[in-house]
């Protein structure tokens, strides 16, 4: 009796102390992991910022007014170009199939690309 | 004691005693064994007590440190990713989160000169790296008898590659912070700059100093840097055409009192400092103080129709010039006929301004102007902040040249400040650079009745319409202002040629959202403008381009022309050319 108590208990600490090697183990490995992963985080946190400031270097108003101007066919938008919702006019009638594109168009439409072509 | 007696009992017999009955066999284990056995057996005690005691200690320290210290790991892994990266000094971002300054990570070369055997020559290689340096001055730190001396602090990574590959012995690289405008010269009057240890020297950078130290979250400016982009383009636009010296403009915006865009020129690098002139340095916007010129007229009429010393319909004779003392004050263009009170602001006539403000008396001058903050020392974050140049007495000549504009020298950011209290209904709001949170309303003090300041926005208007400020006429955004032309100060009288051309506007006219102040420094007059620099020439078109490119960025919606003049008409009765034109 005396000896499986103690043979229990002999086991009881042997695998204790696997069980405690084993996890000891497990928490070096994890932690290694975790400093691992705190370098990459503040690595790519450095990065971010070093891009971030990049990014605002680049986005300087004057250099994207000189790209906008080489590379785009765009001007700033003057007042006469915007134009209330309200004050659009009113759709067109659909046009009779027969008339074709040589159909007249709404006088008022007509203005507006009359007002158009001589701005251009 | 039990287990002691099962002990001696279990001992198998080995003398007299053993033959002997129970009672006796107790009694002949008195003596020395007896002792001896106790001994040992407390002995025994006392030795399981103390290492029971500190298995317990251990024990309970195991379950302390893995049951209630757990906080430690959580912790560890929230340090970097929760709080932001730790850069020893925080960003400084304008009102739309654009970096204005950061801190990066940069490399400091220094060496040790014990450990380095032919200074010359590495002088030389050096040399070629790092250009700015003289070889003779790298050779005389690096022939020291010390064993640290800095050679080039915060080198660029393609200065430190190419160090490196050198591979010299001796030479260390120290990592340090260094501070980067991407904006450069555009914010740097206002952002301010550091030393090489990354401390505060000027602008924002000193005024927060402190708080950008310690704290990771990025201070917000109230700037917008689209704005200070177009801004600082149109004037420096204005001081190219116009050969100036200098050039500043101001947009706030007239409720919340946030500076928008501040602009000073010349401006200066700030990773440069070191070489900038003084007068690039200077912040004209806030550190500079001028006498303003006819743009004071505001503040006169202003005060003028608070008091109620005269209304709209009034008016004066300005036909004889006004002689006082040794003193002649005359206009410009002078009018030989009555004028209404509108016909004084719009024409800026001198004469007509001074009758205003003598009616109205020095003592209502000097408390009207004080309530506008154009007398004392205006207070908000800059640490660049010029004091008002005022007379001393205030006499009654003062008063008069004070009235358009002489006399009184302010910075643009207070005129600005008080032109906005004059157009947002009559409130002083307190100027900041800081953004303000949206939706909020900002505490002001009042200093005119709303009544007034719908008077004064429509004076204005009609001054881009008919009068002297023409050319400030954005279509669409209904702009109003009054431009100023000052002499400037030359010792102790004033320069003949050479002047100070201002234009401070606000719009939409109908309900003032932005103010705007421009502002060109000894402007010369060119073959287009028939030899003029004056404000309705120089600035006033400056300010038309700046609102024609800044009100659709600012959400401002343009009308079409039909609707303004509508607008305009429902307003006050204005005595013009001897007619009313614009019946209420």
């Amino acid at each position: 009796m005396k000896k499986l108590a103690a043979c229990t208990w002999l086991c009881a600490i042997a695998v204790a102390a696997f069980a405690l090697f084993q996890i000891k183990h497990e928490v070096k490995r994890l932690e290694e992991a975790l400093t691992r992963e705190h370098r990459a985080v503040v690595a790519n946190q450095e990065a971010i910022h070093v891009l971030k400031a990049e990014w605002s270097y680049l986005n300087r108003p004057g250099r994207i007014a000189e790209l906008a101007e080489r590379h785009l066919a765009l001007q700033p938008i003057t007042v006469e170009q915007i134009v209330r919702f309200d004050a659009l006019p009113l759709r067109v009638a659909p046009v009779p199939e027969s008339e074709g594109d040589n159909a007249p168009l709404d006088p008022e439409l007509e203005a507006i690309l009359a007002s158009m072509r001589k701005r251009q | 004691m039990s287990e002691d007696q099962h002990i001696t009992a279990q001992t198998p017999p080995r003398s007299v005693a053993d033959q002997l009955p129970a009672p006796q066999r107790r009694f002949s284990l008195d003596g020395t064994i007896k002792l001896a056995l106790e001994t040992g057996r407390t002995r025994l005690l006392v030795t399981a007590l103390v290492f029971a005691a500190a298995f317990l200690v251990v024990g309970a320290r195991l379950v302390e440190i893995s049951l209630f210290q757990d906080a430690l790991e959580p912790r560890l892994a929230q340090r970097t990713i929760g709080g932001g990266l730790e850069t020893g000094r925080a960003d400084i971002v304008d009102r739309n989160g654009v970096i204005l300054a950061t801190t990066m990570p940069a490399a400091s070369l220094y060496a040790n000169p014990r450990q380095i055997d032919d200074p010359q020559a590495v002088a030389r290689r050096l040399a070629r790296i790092l250009p700015e340096i003289a070889p003779e001055a790298l050779a005389a730190r690096l022939g020291l008898d010390r064993s640290f001396v800095w050679l080039k602090r915060k080198i660029s990574p393609r200065q430190q590659y190419e160090v490196n590959r050198l591979g010299i012995p001796g030479l260390y690289f120290q990592r340090e912070r260094e501070r980067v405008y991407p904006h450069g010269a555009l914010t740097s009057h206002v952002v301010g700059y550091t030393n090489v240890d990354n401390q505060g020297l000027a602008g924002m950078e000193q005024a927060y100093d402190e708080l950008l130290r310690s704290g990771i979250a990025p201070l917000q400016l109230s700037l917008d840097l689209s704005i200070q982009h177009i801004l600082s383009e149109e004037l420096a636009a204005a001081m190219a055409e116009f050969r100036a010296i200098g050039a500043t403009g101001l947009v706030l915006d007239a409720d919340s009192g946030e500076v928008v865009a501040m602009s000073s020129l010349p401006s200066f690098a700030p990773e440069n400092v070191g070489s900038a002139s003084a007068d690039a340095r200077f912040n004209r916007a806030s550190l500079g103080i001028y006498e303003m010129g006819s743009v004071f007229k505001i503040f006169t009429t202003a005060m003028a129709l608070e008091e109620g010393v005269v209304g709209l319909e009034d008016g004066y004779d300005v036909s004889k010039p006004i002689r006082v003392a040794r003193f002649t004050i005359n206009d410009y263009k002078p009018k030989k006929r009555w004028l209404s009170i509108p016909e004084i602001f719009i024409y800026s006539s001198n004469i007509g301004t001074v009758h205003m403000a003598m009616e109205a008396g020095t003592s209502a001058q000097q408390s009207f102007l004080a309530g506008l903050g154009l007398t004392g020392t205006p207070r908000y974050e800059l640490p660049e902040i010029g004091q008002p140049l005022k007379p001393s007495p205030w006499r009654e000549i003062n008063t008069m040249t004070i009235s358009y504009g002489h006399g009184l020298a302010v910075s643009p950011i207070q005129l600005a400040s008080a032109v906005a209290a004059v157009v947002n209904g009559g409130q002083l709001k307190p100027v900041t650079l800081l953004k303000r949170t949206e939706g909020q309303p900002v505490e002001g003090h009042r200093v005119m009745s709303p009544e007034t300041s719908r008077k004064m926005s429509w004076l204005m208007r009609l001054v881009v319409r008919h009068g002297t400020g023409r050319k400030a006429d954005a279509t669409g955004y209904m702009v109003g202002g009054k431009t100023g032309t000052a002499d400037k100060l030359r010792g102790r009288g004033y320069a003949r040629n050479a002047r100070i051309a201002s234009f401070v506007a606000a719009f939409p006219m109908d309900r003032p959202r932005y103010v705007i102040f421009a502002m060109v420094d000894e402007p010369k007059g060119t073959k287009e403008t028939h030899g003029y620099a004056t404000g309705g020439w120089v600035a006033a078109p400056v300010v038309r381009r700046v609102v024609e490119r800044i009100a659709p960025l600012l959400g401002v919606r343009p009308r079409p022309p039909d609707e303004e003049e509508g607008a305009e008409a429902l307003l006050i009765p204005v005595n013009f050319k001897g007619t009313m034109f614009a019946a209420q």
